[in-house]
């Protein structure tokens, strides 16, 4: 009753301290960000919004307890987890291919899902691990980009923008986000302009020539700088695929072909990736869809007419028709 | 998995710490580099939680930087060890601490004493002429106490980092293969291959 | 009644001035002089230093400062004030380092620096900083030599060559005459003494000079190069001036002569 009533009354040594706190906030407010500094990335707190998160001592626990499948079966929310998408760079670029299928827990939730987020014409990221917190959280840091863009008048760096989402997710680190995502772009290349053609050696090795550009950063706070990543539960089959075909000069239809293939050996052999793969490729004026590919059509059929196709299927048996193991003695045969 | 090595010999201390990235059972990048450049004189290899160390490490490396500019001269090495222990102490006090074990190394050159101290997350510090973190450390301890020379000249110190690098190999069930190696002396920092 | 318009700092005044900002202003004009001048592949910052008492350690008395590698900033105005601004200042270039991974481009930080003098001229209790500032620096990644201007209202521009502080209008209408696109490093250095001494009357010993020739290389002559650059400007009037005086003696004789002729001829 009594604490009911100096909470509503405004005379109350406690309204005074509200108020203070209320004004506080108002100048709070008022921070660098507001004044387009800090390209509004100032402090690594502000800038982001915050959650109402669950009123239980131990948010993080709670929310293991309701969609752990590993440890109950039967909880109540499955989060999306399956999933092989990739990432590499090379002499023309960026490759992104990612798989298309959504699983929760054992059910294939959908075979149609867009794995590739694009930020903007020059950046992608790719989506494993909570469908939700990646799709959310990577729109999100496409509005950042372009207030980062208007503020600075300038396209931001793959490393800004990789490493702006790196701080959000650390900042609730250990509050139960799951992403492993991959920001892909190309930086911006700077020419020395032609009228300082005969500048010193050392201001040329500061105008370094940029280009394509790959960040892991996953909901640990880890952040990567690469030139091949793999994420999710196929990542270690497309791994397979993927270092062995890798070589820096390949060239574009090699490498789209490279992506394809790999995608297709994960979908293949992990049960939580397949349906479809989808391709990207980064170049120097932005992204390009290159397309989608049906797993097992690629495993019958192949790619059909692109570029870098084999003109077969992918499968082991195509790959392997006509060939034998068997040593059995010629003559045998023969007779 | 992280390991981590430093020693001390005449006039310099090397610092050496393994190059791979993992998630899970998954070598993300074989390449990285886990030691901090902090100033002329001044490095810091980090190893522990993923996310902390590097937050952690490009936090201490600003500040660092920060002091040099509004002061002119960095921070010696007995300070800076101090600054970032004390960091580290206050961390753990808070909502969500840093779990960064670190190995600090520097070069005075006031006083012409090299300097590597042994940090681990729970902030405790203590001087040491060598130091190990990780699973490293239960071959290399043992190692460095038999053949660690302070007087050693950079080539011995070197050969004396090579014997731990090659134990860990030898007895260690998952080897890291490369390791990055820095030197700093009186001459500021170097990378070396080993 | 009008008293109350230059108390309260976040009221206009009935013709729409801010008297603090503008006090603020008066503030920067008795602060000691500073110039900053572009060159061709160079950027040079000039400053006007307070004599020293006979006991003051000069070293304490700076009025340039780095705010990081590449990036310079001398003021004009209260010192005190400046102090507070370059260590905001210098945060944010670190701040921007750690966040972005990229140094600050010298008009980012000037736009930082320049928001915060704003600020302080539309909340309540604080009093708006009596500085202007001259910020140079190279962008990351960038050849262009830049020089920017903020004042105490917050308003920030870039220049060619710009002064601020006491006769910075001499200076800055020097500037516009003397000022040449694409000037060496030399001239540069030159251009920024001679319009120094413009005001600076003590010669040599009262002008501070930082030359940033690149990305993170910047050198403070010292004071017998200064006086070497004071002396050959010296030396250059001196010439000029006398090539004034033979010209001048040149004219008056040849008009001495023509008249002189023309009498003859009358005659």
């Amino acid at each position: 009753m009594n604490s009911f009533l100096t909470r509503y009354s405004s005379t109350s040594p406690e309204a005074d301290i509200r108020k203070a706190k209320e004004l506080f906030d108002e100048d709070g407010d008022v921070s660098d960000v507001m004044w387009g500094s800090a390209s509004g990335f100032g402090n690594l707190a502000s800038g982001v919004p915050m959650f109402k998160l669950p009123s239980v001592p131990d948010p993080t626990s709670f929310l293991r307890m309701h969609t752990d499948d590993h440890a109950d079966p039967s909880c109540r929310i499955k989060i999306k987890h399956g999933t092989t998408t990739l990432a590499f760079r090379f002499q023309g670029g960026v490759i992104v291919a990612v798989d298309s299928r959504a699983t929760a827990g054992s059910y294939v939730a959908s075979g149609t899902v867009k794995k590739v987020i694009e930020i903007n014409p020059y950046l992608l990221g790719t989506m494993a691990g909570g469908a939700a917190d990646c799709q959310y959280w990577e729109t999100y840091l496409g509005i950042q980009c372009r207030l980062h863009e208007l503020r600075n008048r300038e396209r931001i760096s793959v490393a800004a923008a990789s490493k702006y989402l790196s701080n959000l997710v650390y900042s609730y680190k250990g509050m139960g986000l799951s992403m492993g995502t991959m920001i892909c772009g190309w930086d911006k290349t700077v020419r020395i302009p032609e009228m300082n053609r005969d500048c010193t050696e050392a201001i040329r090795a500061n105008c370094r020539l940029q280009g394509p550009a790959i960040f892991y950063v996953d909901s640990d706070g880890s952040r990567l700088k690469g030139d091949l990543f793999s994420v999710g539960s196929g990542s270690t089959f497309a791994y397979g695929v993927l270092d062995q075909g890798y070589r820096w000069d390949l060239t574009d239809a090699e490498a789209q072909e490279l992506g394809r293939r790999s995608i297709y050996a994960a979908g293949h052999r992990d049960a939580f990736s397949g349906n479809t793969v989808n391709l990207y490729h980064v170049k120097q004026d932005g992204w390009q869809f290159i397309g989608n590919y049906d797993v097992s059509k690629l495993h019958y059929e192949g790619p059909g007419d692109v570029p870098g196709a084999p003109g077969t299927g992918y499968g082991y048996d195509l790959r392997v028709a006509g060939r034998t193991s068997s040593d059995a003695p010629q003559s045998e045969g023969q007779a | 998995m992280d390991i981590s090595f430093a020693l001390t010999g005449k006039g310099y201390v090397i610092v050496a710490a393994d190059t791979v990235a993992a998630r899970s059972i998954v070598k993300m990048k074989v390449d990285e580099d886990k030691i901090k450049v902090l100033s002329p004189h001044l490095l810091m290899a980090y190893s522990g939680e993923p996310g902390d160390t590097v937050q952690f490490a490009e936090y201490v490396e600003r500040n660092i930087r920060l002091y040099q500019i509004r002061n002119t001269h960095a921070l010696r090495p007995p300070s800076a060890a101090s600054w970032i222990r004390r960091t580290l102490a206050d961390s753990l006090r808070s909502r969500k601490p840093y779990a960064v074990n670190l190995l600090v190394g520097g070069y005075d050159t006031s006083t012409h004493n090299p300097h590597l101290y042994w940090i681990d997350y729970l902030g405790t510090m203590s001087e040491v002429p060598f130091a190990a973190h990780g699973y490293g450390a239960y071959f290399a301890l043992s190692l460095l106490d038999r053949y660690h020379d302070p007087e050693a000249s950079v080539e011995e110190g070197l050969a004396t980092l090579k014997r731990c690098i090659d134990e860990v190999a030898k007895r260690l069930v998952v080897n890291p293969e490369k390791y990055k190696v820095k030197i700093v002396d009186k001459d500021g920092v170097r990378e070396v291959e080993i | 009644m009008s008293r109350s318009y230059d108390r309260a700092l976040t009221v206009f005044s009935p013709d729409g001035h801010l008297f603090q900002v503008e006090y603020a202003l008066e503030a920067v004009r008795k602060g000691t002089c500073a110039v900053g001048v572009v060159g061709k592949d160079v950027v040079v910052l000039g400053v006007e230093k307070k004599s020293v008492l006979q006991l003051q350690d000069p070293r304490t008395v700076r009025k340039v400062a780095m705010l990081d590698d590449h990036v310079c900033l001398a003021f004009a105005g209260l010192t005190a004030d400046g102090r507070v601004l370059i260590d905001k200042a210098r945060i944010e270039c670190q701040s921007h380092r750690l966040t972005v991974e990229d140094p600050v481009t010298v008009e980012y930080i000037t736009r930082h620096i320049a928001g915060i003098q704003q600020r302080y001229t539309q909340s309540g209790g604080v009093r708006p900083f009596g500085v202007s500032t001259l910020i140079v620096g190279f962008d990351p990644h960038d050849v262009k030599p830049r020089l920017y201007q903020t004042e105490p209202g917050g308003i920030y521009s870039a220049w060619k060559a710009n002064a601020i502080g006491r006769s910075s209008k001499t200076v800055r209408e020097f500037l516009e005459k003397n000022h040449k696109d694409g000037m060496s490093r030399d001239d540069t250095i030159k251009l920024t003494v001679k319009s120094l001494l413009e005001v600076v009357q003590t010669g040599a010993k009262n002008i501070e000079i930082s030359v940033m020739e690149s990305y993170g290389k910047i050198t403070s002559l010292d004071l017998a190069q200064i006086e070497a650059i004071v002396a050959e400007i010296e030396r250059e009037k001196e010439a000029e001036a006398e090539r004034k005086r033979s010209r001048l003696a040149a004219t008056a004789a040849g008009q001495a002569a023509m008249s002189q002729a023309a009498g003859g001829s009358g005659q």
